[in-house]
């Protein structure tokens, strides 16, 4: 099948294509056969998933109380920028579990070609027979300090520190994989060191590219009633839209299989954001 | 075993135990009203989903989240906010429903309401995810747990144990949340959680 045989690109610039090229590409394959590969993940659903990310990439769903957000949040690079080739590396991880993709050769190790398909109780997740492929890929290769203590597959890693994705590895994975043009400012630890937040993440979403938020989740959705909570990103978003109105701040964001919208003041924006990431295209060959 | 540590192990044991008679204490005195607000959710929901959320511990500031075709709103509103009934409005959600829906939550302390999907033969079902904070002792330190009860649409399967069941045959036990749920009737189960959400 050389349908899906990647196409050798320029070592510096981001390989760009379109939807509608994607979709002509996924036309022609009407079928597929169980993968040997992938002996739980259902080629009907695998199909679907892999449609539905093409056609509507913001039904990307993370899943229910998993560590994926990271690997969610970068998917929306390939998904808008270059369906075609997320297309075709799904389609031979699909065939020959593995593949290259950018400078990244991923070869998952059999515990997670074993895991895909049979993740559950995650919501919409548990029929993304692609998505849960996708993740578990990503999760097994890219390794950072957090992976630390955990850097071999169990099942029920993909809620644990094992697919946790901290600054640095979630920025290294945008450049190794997509080949964008990564800016970025904070850190795991302490809050970017920005004047006046609300202008700095301004001026980085209405320039070319797109804008991440590496967030504290335990203030954006409080889950316990606790008076002291964990100062520390966990949570990453894909921002769409921001404008302040006197002393309120309305933030769009993607979260994962829906977009959200929601009122802020500038204290308690300046309280989540851990840091501010901005991808843009490389186009030269410098 | 002297006589202290023997009294020792006998509140270790019966606060191990207590955990279940407790929840089912719970639920069986607020049954009525836990059941109209599952009712009352449900019919709302039909007509546009959202979910509802006292974010404090004196059950005073609320958060929503409105869900349309294309984006999820999330609002924060003190209750006797005016803006809380503009937005509902805007959204054609009745007011007096979620008014009288956040009474009846606030009588039985539950701090949260949604809506869950799930999975089984890859055929979709939902379920209604209601989380309580208990009244009562919370000695510092101890991490606070919370009641939740879901409300299934349809008899759900469990083993002998009570645990809850993905399916009868393959007696896999169905986490959500990654909780382990137990019987308290055949729609409704329970679990203790250190989280509402």
């Amino acid at each position: 099948m050389q349908v899906y045989a990647l196409p050798d690109i320029s070592v510096d610039t981001t390989p760009t294509s379109t939807r509608e090229e994607a979709l002509a590409i996924l036309a022609k394959i009407q079928t597929l056969k169980p993968s040997k590969k992938w002996p739980n993940v259902d080629p009907g659903l695998f199909l679907q998933n892999i449609k539905s990310n093409i056609v509507s990439p913001l039904s990307l769903y993370e899943g229910s109380n998993t560590n994926f957000c990271g690997y969610a949040a970068l998917s929306y690079l390939p998904l808008h920028d270059d369906p075609v080739r997320y297309l075709k590396f799904m389609l031979q991880l699909y065939e020959q579990g593995n593949g290259k993709y950018g400078d990244a050769f991923l070869n998952p190790v059999n515990e997670i070609h074993q895991a895909a398909g049979t993740l559950k109780f995650k919501g919409t997740l548990d029929i993304r027979h692609a998505d849960q492929m996708w993740f578990l890929t990503l999760a097994d290769h890219f390794k950072g300090y957090v992976n630390f203590f955990n850097k071999n597959y169990q099942p029920g890693d993909e809620n644990t520190f094992w697919a946790s994705v901290n600054y640095a590895k979630f920025n290294r994975m945008v450049r190794k994989l997509f080949k964008y043009e990564v800016s970025t400012k904070g850190s795991d630890l302490l809050h970017p060191g920005i004047k006046d937040l609300y202008v700095y993440i301004q001026s980085q979403l209405t320039s070319p590219g797109t804008t991440v938020l590496y967030l504290n989740n335990a203030y954006l959705y409080k889950k316990k009633h606790n008076t002291l909570r964990p100062g520390i990103p966990t949570h990453y978003v894909i921002l769409l839209g921001m404008f302040k109105i006197n002393n309120t701040i309305t933030i769009t964001y993607w979260d994962y299989g829906f977009r959200s919208l929601r009122e802020v003041s500038p204290a308690f924006l300046k309280k989540i954001v851990f840091g501010v990431t901005h991808c843009t295209k490389n186009t030269s060959h410098d | 075993m002297t006589k202290i540590n023997f009294m020792l192990l006998l509140v270790v044991s019966w606060c191990g135990s207590c955990t279940t008679t407790n929840i089912s204490k719970y639920y069986y005195d607020n049954k009525p009203t836990l059941d109209k607000i599952d009712k009352s959710y449900k019919l709302e929901y039909g007509s546009r989903p959202f979910s509802l959320e006292f974010i404090d511990k004196s059950f005073k500031n609320i958060s929503i989240e409105i869900f349309t075709d294309s984006l999820k709103y999330i609002y924060v509103f003190k209750e006797d906010e005016s803006r809380l009934k503009d937005t509902l409005l805007k959204y054609h959600i009745t007011y007096k429903a979620i008014s009288e829906l956040l009474s009846n939550m606030r009588t039985v302390h539950c701090n949260w309401i949604n809506n869950l999907d799930y999975y089984v033969d890859k055929k979709k079902n939902s379920l209604v995810f209601m989380s309580i904070r208990p009244l009562g002792l919370h000695f510092p330190f101890k991490r606070k747990k919370y009641y939740i009860l879901t409300y299934f649409a349809q008899p759900q399967y469990y083993d002998r144990e009570g645990r809850l069941l993905d399916k009868r045959r393959l007696r896999k036990i169905r986490k959500i949340n990654e909780d382990v749920f137990k019987r308290i009737n055949d729609k409704v189960a329970y679990t203790l959680s250190d989280r509402y959400r």
